[in-house]
């Protein structure tokens, strides 16, 4: 039961971090590989200002969400959109536009590195304090209860307004086919745009909430999530919302199955060893429905 | 329709290219061998010095720092008059920016400028095991800081300046054994090579020395962010003590988990969470002791008096790092004046003569096992809020 | 030149090596496949040959030798498992695939030295020897990318499903894409690390998918000429650009941005581009008019030349 509730938790902080991924792909199909960096330099951004005055909890994911939604548009603005302007074949807009955000994310990575000599950072100075629940020989803290309802309800309202809204439509018109999807009224480049800057904001989100919950962050950790992310989204089926949820709950399932069967250093083997196997099994992920938009 | 053509010409301008890097290396071959002479014997006035290292990346902190106390200790060698009156030490340093490529290529560089009397050799462990059969090749002596995995000092042109992490980790475990806490739980890095030596082999060992059990052992990896899991399991079994091998993030993570969890005993960790990278973890890491090289709370008289220049010259006290390019220059300076020669060779008799016999350093008094320093140690108790020394 | 020489013959080293698993990952793109497994197979070539050489006591060549074959043929059985994969999914299974040839690297005790790696496996490896190997790959990739064979490659990557009705053997292309990319990629790992004297599992990690995939972008994906460009650039990129310290990271950052942005077919691209240019110009006889009409109807916009090339390379494709 406590594995259980340790899963969940884990699990809402990587869906936190892949849903804006996951988003900005499968809908605009842009695979940002600056969302690791975004996710750093956002919960960075909170720190430092937190460093100065002593803030609340929602204070500091504010502004980790406005400066992660902020460095998402410009990113779009300045790379993303300026590649596939350039370009007319989708294979290599697609490589450029994964190349171009390694280069961005390099960026804001060594400005942090920087002004931390590396060590790791967090709100100690906020005015945010853990308490620890207990009952029935469970435990956890409200910050694990945030982190749960936050990702969890942010995923299932991301789900429905993208089944149910007629922007969600639009945006999913565009995932599907964007020349037609802009004859049918669709303005793709403003809509890319809102979409990067949801995306960007999710990643602040992420990157505040994972910072309350674990305390500190080190400047690596965006990279690691990154691989983690793209492992749960293909294991999920691009273009399902349902299959990222999936994926990073599966994905937080077995690497707490894995400890708890002590075999630590073994984890990024198993897990992704079950990622390959359920790929052979079903070549389109989980939740994935025949691709359409590669040929 | 015009391809073929340019595909020609393409074929003949690699074969061409092909051709002239060929006959570069093989003038690359016999220049490397020509360079290895220059031993004039005596102290020249200005002996040239070269660090390669990072100064910027993931590791520059610790490069950063060993250079600051490299800079240091070459002012007052020079202030003393150390080797005479008119010898300057100089030190170039280029930044290795976390490539393997680069620091062999920095190293090699070094070594073909005769002008070059010794290295000071890249921090990080894979950067340093590269470059140390080229610098025992050329015969360029070559002190290394940090870099404590295997494969640096291999030879006699190779040496160390920093004490492995676990030749001193027995002050930790003499402590736990002090204060009877007998009953361990470690949760170590395994992808870490110095926490997996650690964890995996020399706590074990070392607890059997002093009589402590290793109830469990837990292995994560680099990438690993929760300790939840870990944290919940220790606390309900509650062992004295939890030995945390960790690196930085994620020891402040496990801390604070392990407070979360309930977990009241002692918690032992590494010098890497020296310099206040638990800050983070607040209340939860006060009482976390760990064993350092050095420590500015450290109050013999040569320490004290390190921390009194460095403070007034960089406006800040020095860390391990620093202490560690300290006292690697200051055995560098010894070793010229014990050999009294200033060339390679001489610089590397002296190295080892000096080795041989052991001098008073900032990190207490230092021994070594071949090139390789050996410290005693000290263990540091985090307060939440700063340093002090743990009573021993 | 030989002073020069002797003072970057490592970063030359770096270059060629490079050079070796941009190959391994350009090679599988041009066909189509979206394969990582030559960073898996680095590793698997680099540490079998660290491990024979040091432990074995094996000869620097046939320890190179049965770590490229080893890697090759543990990549040629991936193919068999996976080549029916498409897309990104390829790209994640062959990711995976590379990881845990770094988590099994991690856990192997003794043999493989654990979290550590090996060291002291310095190998009697010159540059020549590099650069011999290196044009025998070179070779066998140029055969690959001209004529008839050249044009099969092309078809199969742009559209497997008319290579199929023109009797091309799409499966097999695909698969033999696994065993040449794995040769490539433990070959690679194999003389690196015999250079290098070292090699731990850290290395082999999704980090040296960033740096393959950034040198084929930066140089050109089409051609061993564009790896060859795009090693170049990122192998001397940060030597050029130590003075500037502290920010190097941030310039770095940039031009790859940049470059991705502004150069749609890499360095290689833009070069093709101007020698075109400045040929028509030479030329001011029959095909002047249309070319100068080319140029006025896009505005004068720098897009016209992505446009250009991209219809060549379609008529190329499928003629």
């Amino acid at each position: 039961m406590q594995e259980l509730l340790n899963t969940l938790t884990l699990g809402s902080i990587y869906l936190l971090f892949a849903l804006g991924m996951a988003l900005a792909w499968s809908t605009i199909g842009i695979l940002n590989f600056a969302h690791g960096a975004i996710f750093v330099f956002s919960a960075f951004s909170a720190h430092i200002i937190s460093e100065h005055v002593a803030l609340s909890m929602p204070v500091l994911i504010l502004i980790s969400v406005l400066v992660g939604a902020a460095m998402s548009a410009l990113t779009q603005w300045l790379a993303f959109e300026q590649i596939l302007k350039r370009s007319t074949n989708h294979r290599s807009a697609e490589m450029r536009v994964l190349i171009g955000g390694i280069g961005v994310a390099a960026i804001p990575i060594a400005i942090v590195d920087k002004a931390t000599a590396s060590a790791p950072f967090g709100f100690a100075n906020s005015t945010y304090k853990t308490e620890v629940y207990e009952s029935m020989g469970l435990r956890m803290t409200n910050t694990s209860l945030i982190v749960i309802i936050t990702g969890v309800g942010i995923a299932v309202a991301l789900t429905l307004w993208l089944r149910a809204s007629r922007r969600g439509l639009g945006l999913r018109a565009i995932g599907v086919d964007s020349e037609t999807a802009s004859l049918m009224g669709v303005n793709r480049t403003a809509m890319a745009l809102g979409t990067m800057a949801i995306a960007g904001g999710l990643a602040g989100l992420a990157g505040a909430l994972q910072v309350f919950q674990l305390q500190a962050m080190g400047v690596a950790t965006g990279d690691q999530l990154l691989i983690k992310a793209f492992a749960m989204i293909v294991l999920g089926g691009l273009g399902s919302m349902a299959g990222v949820i999936f994926g990073a709950f599966a994905l937080a399932g077995a690497e707490t199955l894995i400890f708890a069967a002590k075999l630590g250093t073994w984890v990024d083997a198993v897990s992704f060893g079950l990622i390959f196997l359920v790929l052979l099994v079903r070549p389109q992920g989980i939740f994935g429905r025949q691709e359409v938009r590669r040929t | 329709m015009g391809v073929p053509v340019q595909r020609r010409r393409l074929l003949k301008m690699t074969a061409a290219l092909a051709g002239m890097a060929m006959l570069a290396a093989c003038g690359g071959g016999t220049g490397a061998a020509a360079q290895n002479a220059g031993g004039e014997g005596g102290i020249a006035s200005n002996i040239k010095l070269m660090g390669v290292y990072d100064t910027t990346g993931p590791v520059a902190y610790a490069g950063v720092g060993a250079s600051k106390g490299m800079k240091l200790a070459m002012e007052e060698i020079e202030k003393q008059a150390f080797l005479g009156p008119d010898v300057k030490l100089t030190l170039d340093e280029v930044d290795t920016a976390g490539a393997i490529e680069r620091a062999s290529s920095e190293v090699s560089r070094a070594i073909a400028d005769s002008e070059v009397k010794a290295i000071f050799g890249p921090v990080s462990g894979q950067q340093a095991a590269t470059v140390a059969p080229i610098v025992e090749q050329a015969g360029v002596p070559t002190i290394f800081n940090q870099a404590g995995s295997e494969g640096v000092v291999i030879g006699d042109f190779t040496f160390r300046g920093t004490a492995p992490m676990y030749s001193y980790y027995d002050i930790a475990a003499k402590y736990l054994a002090d204060k009877g806490l007998t009953d361990v739980a470690v949760i170590y890095n395994g992808t870490f090579p110095t926490f997996a030596e650690i964890g995996q082999k020399e706590f074990p060992r070392l607890a059997g020395e002093h009589g402590l059990t290793v109830s469990s052992s837990y292995a994560v990896q680099s990438n690993t962010q929760d300790f939840t899991a870990q944290a919940q399991e220790i606390a309900a079994k509650k062992p004295d003590a939890v030995v945390l091998l960790l690196i930085a993030p994620q020891a402040v993570t496990a801390l604070t988990q392990l407070g979360q969890a309930g977990y009241e005993g002692q918690t032992v960790g590494s010098s890497v969470q020296a310099a206040g990278n638990v800050a983070q973890a607040g209340e939860h890491a006060a009482g976390l002791v760990y064993p350092v090289d050095f420590s500015a709370a450290q109050d013999d008289e040569t320490a004290v008096k390190f921390v009194e220049e460095f403070t007034k010259k960089y406006g800040k006290a020095p860390d391990q790092y620093a202490a560690e390019g300290y006292d690697s220059m200051w055995w560098l300076a010894r070793a010229i004046k014990a050999s009294g020669d200033s060339s390679r060779a001489g610089i590397q008799k002296g190295l080892q003569k000096v080795a041989a016999e052991g001098f008073e350093g900032v990190m207490g008094d230092l021994t070594f096992e071949g090139n390789d320093l050996r410290v005693k140690g000290v263990l540091v108790q985090w307060d939440g809020s700063k340093e002090r020394l743990a009573t021993e | 030149m030989m002073a020069w020489y002797t003072a970057n013959a490592v970063v030359v080293q770096a270059t060629m090596t490079t050079l070796l698993l941009a190959l391994s990952i350009q090679l599988p793109l041009r066909v189509g496949v979206f394969s990582f497994a030559g960073v898996g197979c680095f590793g698997i070539g680099g540490y079998t040959a660290a491990i024979l050489y040091t432990k074995f006591d094996v000869d620097t060549w046939p320890a190179v030798a049965l770590g490229t074959l080893l890697a090759g043929g543990l990549c040629y059985l991936l193919g068999l498992i996976i080549h029916k994969l498409s897309g990104l999914y390829l790209g994640m299974a062959t990711i995976a695939f590379s990881l845990i040839v770094a988590v099994a690297a991690t856990n192997g005790g003794s043999l493989t030295g654990g979290a550590s790696g090996i060291f002291g496996a310095l190998g009697g490896i010159t540059n020549l020897h590099v650069l011999l190997l290196l044009a025998l790959v070179v070779a066998g990739l140029a055969i690959s990318e001209y004529g008839r064979f050249g044009r099969m490659i092309d078809t199969v990557r742009e559209d497997p499903e008319l290579a199929a009705a023109l009797g091309i053997n799409v499966g097999r292309y695909r698969k033999l894409t696994f065993l040449a990319s794995g040769l490539i990629g433990g070959l690679a790992g194999a003389v690196t690390t015999l250079l290098r004297s070292t090699i731990t599992p850290a290395e082999v990690n999704f980090h040296m998918v960033v740096v393959a995939l950034t040198v084929i972008i930066i140089g050109g994906s089409s051609s061993w000429l564009g790896a060859l460009i795009g090693a170049i650039v990122i192998t001397w990129l940060p030597t050029v650009l130590s003075f500037v310290a502290d920010w190097e990271s941030i310039i770095y950052g940039f031009l790859v941005a940049l470059a991705a942005i502004f150069l749609p077919g890499g360095v290689l691209g833009l070069a093709k581009d101007l020698i075109h240019r400045w040929r028509a110009r030479r030329r001011p006889t029959p095909p002047a008019p249309p070319a100068s009409e080319a140029e006025k109807i896009p505005g004068g916009e720098p897009s016209s030349p992505a446009t250009e090339r991209s219809l060549a390379s379609t008529q190329g494709g499928t003629s």
